[in-house]
Formats: structure tokens, sequence, C-alpha cells
């Protein structure tokens, strides 16, 4: 069975002139497969590369070298974004527009017909919880809110790999809770979700597998179950184990 | 602290201090009573300047040269021509071809092709930017004189031309122009010989104050008041009056012999009349 | 298609929705109607004064229009983070580009309709008569010029840090442009080599919007301009807005969004 994500041997690079730098590896020879249906924790400390390897896969920078495929198409054809959802982190979207607009405007990008849009847009609405703010401008939104209305842009096309930048960064207890029903929600239809988060605790909850990547290179890779019996130990312990953080006494 | 008293305390004191900077300003004998003087100072008279420009733009459709092209030479407007009508001779030169096919291909944006407002009956299309231009800068007497020229001449609005002659009388009371042209509406328009001739008369007497000692005095205005005093005293029968004046003429003008010309048709009638 | 026009109404959107239209429409209209109500020598027939300056509002209004518009949409997108699930999305750069100058081109139409409009009614009022065609030639021109400042202002807003920036700088090169554009070759004359040669050639290269603007020719009911040539100015603009986008393109193409 093909995979919905497949990473060859990626390494991105930047040039840093303005740090006085010639180029920084952010990622180095990553290799990765997430299947279909799986919900893949990717983790990592800031700037182990996580960032980087959601841009190339998302497009938004291209790879130095190896490849990226999104269900068997590279990712710097549009068309490999056809049946991806993203949620990027703390995004303040167009805050002149409602709800239901701005789903009408994500749904006219991927040229849903007008009826499935707004269908799509009434069940969307209704999964995160906004149906009742829908006529309402962005502006008044709180936080949690923008981030749902977030959500239901990632889902406006009913996409089979869903990334997720942080996806409860910043959010209250309540507001985590119900994005990780949501995620679970995905799950028991079917999706994969590939998400990166710092929230360990919630990856063990949430992920069937995950990936700890440190100074752009894979550490470890598996199925948290797998992971939990081989070390003994709980994801956060595993997780600071391999990014050479010395052991809690 | 209740928040009104900080802005209410902020306002009084920038209304005294405002009340304290116009004192001092009219206590420098600046003349504030003009918004235009109070916002942009001494740069009104450039604006001005432009103002008078624009209409006599206006008077040629919106067909006129730019600073790059350098046509004005003699740096004149001849809008009007308010003394004695325009002269086609003033453009002597054909419009110059095109330099290059982008300027043949912009020359069918703009007005292109010598158009005088008078030929459309639409002359009074350049009295804003004449009230403009005195309001702007009061000391600018050809405002004055061309607006009442276009308001008797072409509009026959006799009654505004010399309230805006008057107005601009208070601001320039030394003016030999502005008396010039209220003469002429007074003899021309209003038929009132006594008023023409002492306005006339006054204007002769302001010119001689003010250019007659001057090494290169403008004759051109002298010479205009002259023709129209005695062309005025020959109308009205003071023929010796008439005589005198086309004397006087007659030492300034830069074609005497028309000028003597009238002196000899003067002097016929006052021996025809003997 | 679909992409491009559902990025363009949200342009559109955005201009309804903002305040700056309205604000510098209510200010054409009560500077217009202030310059209406002076008393010229009681002559209320007087017109000519009343278009010029309404042009003149109109003008600068829709430059200022079109110039903050288009300069705050990237930035924007970025500052916001927008661009982010956009581009995520089936949307290539191009399009995205295209779509961004879609909107703001025909946000800035609505706004000179509303305009062009007022304006109609103002000279009808005084001069009792209506030049629908003569009208409609300068709008099209107004809008062809106004879609060159967009795109390159789009191009300049990908090319400089900031919005301010980009937007002083487009607006003075667009005011220069026209107040001096036309001249360019006679100062070039006027110049020693190599200075001419380097001058007349930007004379040919610049984007000479002053073609555009037909002020004149409505102020003085100079007529209609020939069809033929009407339609050269049309083909002149769209080489020029298609430049600017292609080299828009071009330079958000291979630019990291990170």
């Amino acid at each position: 069975m093909e995979a919905t994500v497949s990473i060859e041997n990626l390494r991105v690079e930047y040039s840093s002139r303005d740090l006085g730098e010639s180029t920084k590896v952010a990622v180095n020879g990553l290799t990765l497969r997430v299947g279909q249906g799986e919900v893949f924790g990717f983790l990592g400390p800031n700037g182990a590369g996580k960032t980087s390897t959601m841009n190339v896969l998302l497009g938004f920078v291209p790879p130095t070298s190896g490849t990226a495929r999104i269900f068997g198409v590279d990712v710097r054809e549009p068309i490999a974004r056809q049946r991806i959802g993203y949620l990027p982190e703390q995004t303040y979207y167009y805050k002149f527009l409602t709800a239901e607009e701005l789903l009408r405007f994500y749904a006219g990008i991927f040229g849903i017909p007008r009826p499935e849009t707004e269908a799509r847009i009434d069940a969307v609405l209704k999964l995160v919880e906004l149906d009742h703010a829908r006529k309402r401008q962005i502006k008044t939104y709180s936080k949690g809110m923008q981030q749902r209305v977030g959500l239901a842009q990632a889902l406006i096309n009913n996409p089979d790999l869903l990334i997720l930048d942080e996806p409860t960064s910043g959010l209250d207890p309540i507001g985590r809770m119900k994005v990780r029903e949501i995620i679970q929600r995905l799950k028991g239809e079917g999706k994969t979700v590939f998400f990166s988060s710092h929230e360990l605790g919630e990856v063990e909850t949430v992920c069937d597998r995950v990936a700890i990547l440190h100074q752009g290179e894979l550490k470890t890779e598996g199925r948290v179950s797998d992971l939990l019996k081989e070390h003994s130990a709980n994801l956060e312990q595993i997780f600071l184990k391999l990014i050479g953080y010395p052991p809690l006494p | 602290m209740n928040p009104a008293l900080p802005l209410a305390l902020a306002l009084a004191a920038a209304l005294s201090a405002g009340g304290r900077l116009l004192l001092w300003q009219q206590s420098r004998g600046q003349d504030t009573s003009s918004l235009f003087t109070l916002v942009l100072g001494e740069s009104r008279r450039a604006f001005a300047d432009q103002m008078f420009l624009k209409a006599d733009a206006y008077y040629h459709m919106g067909n006129y040269p730019s600073v790059f092209d350098l046509a004005q030479s003699d740096g004149k407007t001849h809008m009007a021509k308010e003394r004695a009508g325009h002269d086609p001779h003033d453009h002597p030169q054909p419009p110059p071809p095109h330099r290059d096919w982008l300027e043949a291909f912009g020359s069918h944006f703009h007005p292109t092709g010598h158009r005088h407002l008078e030929a459309f009956r639409d002359g009074r299309e350049i009295l804003p930017w004449l009230r403009l231009a005195a309001e702007l800068d009061p000391h600018r007497v050809d405002s004055y004189t061309v607006a009442a020229y276009w308001l008797r001449e072409h509009l026959n609005r006799v009654t505004d031309a010399e309230a805006f002659l008057r107005e601009g009388l208070r601001a320039n009371p030394d003016s030999y122009e502005i008396l010039f042209e209220l003469g002429r509406l007074y003899a021309e328009n209003n038929r009132d010989v006594s008023r023409a001739r002492a306005v006339l008369e006054l204007a002769i007497n302001k010119w001689i104050r003010q250019e007659a000692a001057k090494p290169a005095p403008d004759t051109y205005s002298y010479r205009l008041i002259l023709g129209q005093l005695a062309t005025l005293e020959e109308q009205a029968g003071n023929l010796d009056r008439a005589l005198a004046h086309f004397t006087r003429l007659k030492h300034f003008s830069p074609q005497p012999d028309a000028v003597q010309k009238r002196i000899d048709e003067v002097q016929e009638k006052m021996s025809g009349k003997k | 298609m679909n992409t491009v026009w559902s990025l363009a109404k949200v342009v559109v959107l955005e201009m309804i929705r903002r305040k700056d239209f309205y604000v510098l429409f209510i200010l054409t209209v009560l500077l217009t109607l202030t310059a209406a109500s002076v008393n010229l020598f009681n002559d209320r027939s007087i017109v000519r004064y009343l278009k010029e300056i309404c042009l003149l509002l109109i003008w600068l209004s829709a430059l200022v229009i079109a110039i903050t518009c288009t300069a705050r949409q990237i930035p924007a997108e970025r500052e916001h983070r927008t661009l982010f699930p956009l581009l995520a999305k089936p949307v290539t750069r191009g399009q995205f580009v295209l779509g961004k100058f879609l909107g703001c081109w025909l946000a800035v139409g609505l706004a000179l309709a509303g305009f062009y409009l007022f304006f109609g009614l103002v000279s009808a009022t005084r001069e009792q008569h209506w030049p629908m065609l003569n009208y409609l030639q300068a709008a099209w021109l107004h809008w062809l010029m106004l879609g060159i400042v967009i795109a390159f202002t789009l191009l300049g807003s990908i090319l400089f840090a900031t919005p301010s920036s980009n937007g002083t700088i487009c607006f003075a090169c667009a005011a220069g442009i026209l107040l001096l554009g036309r001249h360019l070759n006679k100062v070039a004359l006027s110049l020693a080599e190599p200075l001419q040669s380097l001058l007349y050639t930007a004379y040919f290269i610049l984007p000479h919007l002053e073609i555009f603007d037909v002020r004149e020719l409505i102020i003085h009911d100079a007529g209609l301009i020939r069809w033929d040539m009407f339609a050269l100015a049309t083909l002149y603009a769209a080489a020029y807005t298609a430049f600017f986008l292609f080299a828009a393109w071009l330079a958000f193409r291979r630019r990291p969004l990170n």
C-alpha cells in the first residue's frame, strides 16, 4: 500500500546571510513514512526541523535534496495539495470575513460545487462548534474560536490528510480537549493526521505513531506503545533522553 | 480624577496660546484675515501665479505649453489680451512636429490645436481661477483687470466687474492699472464721462508718482491711459483737453504718426467749430 | 480561473468593508460641494473649475486607494499568516499574484464607478448634458492606468519589506510619471550625452501613465478620443500590466515562505 506521506533522505538548507553564516541545515537526511488512517505525532524541541519539514510537505520551501511525496505526488506539484488540509500555528484569518464567507472562499479554491460547499460549511462548522457564530465577522472571535475556524478551513475539502502545526497552542484546557476530540473523530473517519506538538501528554493520548527530531535529524520513530515498552518510561522522559537532556532525578 | 478635567485644561491652554499667538502676529502687522495667508504664508503668491496661468490655460481650452515647452518666451499670458483683444500673431510659431512616436500617440489624449474660449462663448470659465488668484494674492493686479475685462466685455456683467475692480482697488489703492480699467468701464459701459475722467486722471497722477522717475517706466500703461482719456474727452466734445492728452501721448507712442493723425483730426474738428 | 476569482472576491470584500474608500469618497463629495457652493460673480453656470477640482480629487483618491489597497495585500497575508493555509491549498503562486491583482483592480474599478457617477451628476447639474461616451472613455482609461499602478505596486510588495515603504515609493513613482513622463524626451534633448541617451531610453521604457489622464479633454469638452487610439491605449496598458505581473510572479515564485 502506498504511504500517504513519504519523505526520502530530505535535506533542507537555508542561507542565513543576516546571521553571518553561509548556510544553516534545518533538516538532514530525514526519511519518514506515514500510512493511511494514522495519527502521526511529529515531535522535537524548537529548531529541530519540524516546521521546515512541514514547509516542504506543503510546498512552501523547496527541498535542497531528497524527495517528499503526498499520495505519491511530488509536493512541488500544486495538485499534491488537493487532498490535504493544513492548520498553521497562530493564524489570524481575514478578520473582515465571517466564518461562512471564509469557508466559502477556501471551498472556491478547491473548486467545490456550490451546493456541496454549503453542505460542507454546515458540517465543519457543526464539527468545530462554531455554528452559532457563522455570520459574525472573525474579528469578533476569541482566540479559541479563531483556532477552531482554522480547523474548519483545514477540513472544508474533506481532506484525506490533515497537517496540523501546534493545533492546541495557546488554547485553554477546554479548547485543547475539543481539538483532541476532533482529531479522534477524524481518525475514526479514516483520515490521516500529521501533527506537530510540544504537548507530549496529548501526543501520547492521541497518536498511533511518533517521530522525534533533534537538530534536523531523526532520533526515533515508531508506535507509541512500542516506544513506551522499549524505554520503560513515559513519552516525556523518552523525548528528553533522546534530545540529550539530563534525566530527571 | 475626572478625565474631563485635564482635557478641559488642555483645551483652555490651547485656546489661550492660540489667542496669544494671533495677537502677537497682529502686533507684527501680519495679515491674519485671510485663510490663505495663515495656511500658505508667502508661498501663496506662487500659487496665485499658478492660478493665473491656469486661467490662461482655460482660455486656450487646456492646450497650454508646460515649463518644459518653453513656448512662452515673452513670459506673458495673453488671455483676453485684456486691453486690445486677442491677437492671433501672439502665436506666430506653428506647433512643433512630434519628436517621437510616443509623443505622437500621447497627443491624442490631451487637447491639441489652438482654440480660444471666446469662440465657444465660454469666457466665464476662466473667472474662478482669476478669483482664486486674487484671493491668494490680493496684490496681484492682473487678476482684477483681466477678470473685469471678461465680465464687462464678454459677459455683459458690468456691475460685477465694477465691484471686483473696487475690491482690487481696496487692496491696491495706488494701482493705476485698476484705475484705468475702472475708467474704461465708466467710459465705455456706464457712459459716465465725469466719473471716467476723474478715475483716469487719478490713474495718470498715480502713474506719474510711481513710474515717471523710474529709468524704465511702464510707458505702455501710460499710453493706454492717455489714449483712453483723450478719446473720452474727444467724444465728450472737450477738444482742447483731448488735444493736450494726444500731444502727451505722441511723445510716448512708438507710432507717433498715427497719434499725429488723431491730433490733426481733433484740430480739424476744433477749426470747424470755430 | 475559479481560484483566481475566489482570491479576487476576498480583496473586493475587504475594500467594501474597510473605511478607506468611504472616507475618500465623502471627502471628495464634501470638497466638491464646497467648491460648488462658492459664489463666483453670481454665475451658477460656471462648471469647468468644478469638473477640474472633482476630477483631481477623484484621481488622487483612486491612486491612494489603489496603492494602499495593493501594497498591504501580500504583507498582510504574511503578517497574519493567512498565506500559509492559502498556499497549502492547490493554489499556484501565479494564481495567487493574479488573484490579488484582479481583486485590487476590480475593487478600484468599483470605487471608480462610484466616483465617476458622482462626477457625472455634478457636471450634469450645471451643464444640463451628460456626454456618456466621453465619461466612459475617461473612466476606462483611468481604470487601465490604475491596473498598471496596481501591478507595479504588487511587484513592489514582494520586493520591499514594508507596505509603507512600498506605498510611498509607488506613489512617488506614479505621481512622478504622471507629472513629468510627457516631458522626459524634451528634458533628454536638452542634456549632453550619455545622459541624453540614458534619459531617452528611460522615456521609452517607463509606462506613460499620463497618456491615460484625459481630464483636460473632459473638462474642456474636447470630444471623443479616436477609437483606434483608444484601443491602442488599452493594449499599451495591458502590455505593461502583464509585464509587471510577470515580474511579480517571477519574484514571488522562488521566494521561500518561512
